[in-house]
């Protein structure tokens, strides 16, 4: 066999194109020796080291631009939807550490593993929303998972942590066989993994009538719809979130469905195309069942993180509601609120952080009880998140579901729209009886006395506060670059 | 039976290996009836009593073990899965050349990180 | 039966199949591990035959040599062990078939449909260095990642199968005597 020669200038160009990756993956592998280095009282240095390294990324993807990059021989792509996912996903993992700067110390989970899993998982994440082969998404899909099985149950002394990641880790592995079958079958019919490539393929009227190929892309939704949790496939969801620690919840929450969403829509908007006439039916039907479901299970709740769980798979609903047309329009109103719901989700759990005290039954909504007028920053915050959540102007969250769902009436899909805004209205409710419970509710006992926070802990949620406020009444120059992005896909 | 015979192929590159599989087989089955056959046969009480290291067993042997076990088997599969990428690469090792080398080079200290982590961390020590 | 290849499948497949129903079916959860290390050498068996030395290897290097030790621990592990002569029961045994059964139907007919293209002219080479080179240049990207997932689960193995305190041992899990 001749040696195999390799072309040193495309190399350079593979190797640019994951810059972002390599610097997060080298943080981590950092973070993890300088633990085993360093003694028990310098362990914040690990944390201030992780969040150097997520700088660092996040000024490498800036200096990267929103220009396409492909590298690896079409295994990866650096382009604006890379780009704008790298950034939300950066992000969330930046507050994550911000918020472990308090939680960590209270909760003993300043360790070194903490913050290389978190790390690892977060290169797992930007390794699948710029995937574009269907190998790396399922390598990046398992390297973002595994870390966070183990995250979840990283309170090993709690029966619920270690209860939720044991559910997250089966039904996960499920979804994981289920994702790699289904690209197996598209594979066998294809002879592709590549997402551009089957964009072509389905040119061919035989393919797209395949059973095999139904079957394939079947079981491709499913593993993603696991994942970002859509109803009938969210079963983990409320267990795994009200389970794992609270700072590793928050992280879940917003990375996790920013990175499989960015799949998600990669694979929906490049290679499935063709299948729009049958998919935006699976689509409607997912996204209606999600936000319904969700909503009237959160309205039950008593428990803020089991609350938040459930209102998580609502709001994966509404993201979904601007993927069933498949147009930019939609596209771009699911990325501008995939960044938005990032900030304000881990901005409302860092602030229950603060104030519950305990894991577990710190968490019950009681104990919020006149929270607001005792400690009126903590209250503020914590309502401006949950109106943001529920969609009330003038914040982002509201700016959000408002493109969403005149995405979905522009394209025609009115029922769809009425829908969300119905469900829209009831999640106000749960959403607005936290807040009347700060205010209105006079305590049993005494009121709760929140944990004071860390300046980086404050940062955190002054941060997440700020952006939902301001992309809230200026949302324009946001919203073009997610348009940007999703065009730069379809080029 | 000359017919089945003389209908295989014995110039046909699986027919070694069908005769390797008989024999293989045929000897290790045949060993297990030839003993069964041939051996002496005595049958008494004690030749039947459970014993642990000649002496009565005092406890019973289904206990749980511990979880030691458990991570050294996932350390092992972790190390073996390492080896089946090893396996590919050694096969073209001359080809690959110096490229090859910093490639494979990078995979296996990635994983070289882990182990020292594991090492040091203690999960390696047997308490 | 035409030739040695066919006689050398029949025999594999049987016992691949053999093997599988003993795992499903035998009521002692060892057995039932020692069973699926036949259908795993089965396997390793039929991949040689389609000449996909490759596979072969790793079936045999990380299904024979790894999962099945890992299965063996899970079982030593889980303390239902005590009553180990019924510890792998056989529940629902007619929607199971029923499942089997219309499963088995949807393969056996994908794999006589005319999706999948047979190829007429068969040359058998060796796979291993192909998936070398392929591994090293196109699929390089996945290679690498690979080694960082393998990182984050060793981690995450070291970190869940750890006790917290070394010196405390835990009460409720001893050696073996």
């Amino acid at each position: 066999m001749a040696p195999i020669s390799i072309d040193a200038a495309a190399l350079l160009t593979s190797v640019q194109s994951i810059v972002p990756e390599i610097i997060v993956v080298a943080t981590a592998i950092f973070v993890l020796l300088l633990d085993l280095a360093i003694s028990e009282e310098k362990k914040h240095l690990l944390c201030g080291m992780g969040l150097l390294g997520i700088g660092v990324a996040l000024f490498s993807v800036y200096a990267l631009g929103q220009g396409r990059i492909e590298g690896f021989s079409g295994m990866i792509v650096h382009d604006g939807m890379g780009a704008f996912f790298d950034v939300v996903i950066l992000s969330a993992c930046a507050l994550t550490f911000l918020m472990a700067t308090g939680y960590s110390e209270w909760e003993g989970t300043h360790k070194g593993e903490f913050y290389s899993l978190i790390l690892l998982s977060t290169s797992g994440m930007m390794f699948m929303a710029k995937g574009t082969d269907l190998m790396t998404v399922f390598l990046g899909l398992e390297t973002l998972s595994i870390p966070i099985y183990v995250l979840v149950g990283f309170h090993r002394n709690r029966m619920s942590s270690l209860e939720g990641a044991l559910k997250y880790f089966l039904l996960g592995a499920f979804a994981s066989g289920f994702l790699l079958y289904g690209i197996a079958l598209i594979y066998a019919v294809t002879g592709t993994t590549k997402i551009p490539v089957l964009a072509t393929m389905l040119y061919d009227p035989r393919i797209l009538a395949s059973p095999l190929f139904l079957a394939g892309t079947g079981l491709l939704l499913v593993g993603f719809a696991f994942k970002v949790s859509l109803v009938p496939f969210h079963m983990w969801t409320p267990d795994a979130y009200e389970g794992a620690p609270t700072v590793v919840t928050a992280f879940m929450s917003a990375a996790v469905k920013a990175a499989a969403f960015a799949a998600l829509i990669r694979v929906l908007l490049v290679a499935l195309p063709g299948m729009q006439p049958v998919l935006w039916k699976v689509l409607w039907g997912l996204a209606v069942l999600t936000m319904t479901v969700g909503n009237l299970s959160a309205l039950v709740q008593n428990n803020v993180k089991r609350l938040l769980a459930y209102s998580s798979i609502a709001h994966a609903g509404y993201i979904l509601v601007g993927l069933v047309s498949g147009d930019v329009l939609g596209g771009q109103a699911s990325l501008f609120y995939l960044l938005v719901y990032a900030f304000m989700n881990m901005g409302a759990f860092g602030v229950v952080m603060l104030i519950a005290q305990k894991e577990d039954e710190g968490y019950d909504i009681a104990n919020l009880a006149g929270i607001g007028f005792k400690y009126p920053a903590l209250g503020a915050l914590l309502t401006l998140f949950l109106i943001s959540l529920g969609g009330i102007p003038p914040t982002a969250g509201f700016v959000g579901k408002f493109y969403l769902f005149s995405a979905a009436v522009k394209n025609g899909y009115i029922w769809l729209a009425v829908i969300g805004v119905l469900n829209s209205a009831a999640s106000i409710y749960y959403y607005l009886r936290m807040v009347v419970y700060m205010y209105m509710v006079t305590p049993d006992v005494e009121v709760a006395v929140p944990r004071p926070p860390r300046i980086l802990f404050s940062m955190a949620l002054c941060a997440s506060a700020v952006v939902v406020v301001v992309l809230g009444i200026i949302p324009r120059s946001v919203l073009e670059i997610a348009e940007r992005s999703v065009l730069s896909l379809l080029m | 039976m000359a017919n089945l015979v003389s209908s295989i192929q014995f110039a046909d590159p699986y027919f070694s290996v069908l005769l390797l599989l008989i024999i293989a087989v045929g000897m290790s089955v045949g060993f297990v009836f030839l003993s069964q056959a041939l051996g002496p046969r005595k049958y008494d009480r004690i030749k039947y009593s459970v014993y642990e290291c000649g002496v009565d067993p005092f406890t019973s042997a289904s206990v749980r073990v511990s979880v030691k076990f458990y991570l050294v088997a996932l350390l092992f599969l972790l190390f073996d899965l390492e080896t089946a990428f090893l396996y590919p690469w050694a096969v073209l090792f001359r080809d690959l050349g110096l490229f090859g080398f910093i490639e494979m080079t990078i995979f296996v200290g990635i994983l070289l990180v882990g182990l020292v982590y594991a090492w040091k961390k203690g999960a390696l020590d047997w308490q | 039966m035409t030739g040695p290849a066919d006689v050398i499948f029949y025999v594999l497949a049987a016992l691949t199949v053999g093997s599988a129903i003993f795992v499903a079916t035998l009521p002692n959860i060892i057995y039932a591990a020692v069973a699926l290390l036949f259908t795993f050498c089965g396997v390793a068996g039929l991949y040689v035959l389609v000449s996909a030395d490759f596979l072969a290897a790793t079936q045999v290097l990380v299904y024979v040599g790894g999962i099945l030790v890992l299965i063996m621990f899970a079982v030593f592990l889980s303390n239902r062990i005590s009553s180990v002569k019924l510890s792998n029961p056989v529940h629902f045994r007619l929607p199971a078939a029923a499942i089997c059964l219309t499963l088995f139907g949807v393969l056996a007919y994908t794999a006589i449909s005319p999706a999948f293209v047979l190829k007429q002219e068969i040359t058998y080479q060796p796979t291993t260095a192909r998936i070398g080179e392929l591994l090293m240049t196109r699929y390089l990207l996945p290679f690498e990642v690979a080694s960082v997932l393998l990182l984050a689960a060793l981690i995450g193995a070291a970190l869940l199968s750890r006790p917290d305190r070394p010196d405390i041992p835990r009460p409720d899990m001893e050696e073996p005597k």
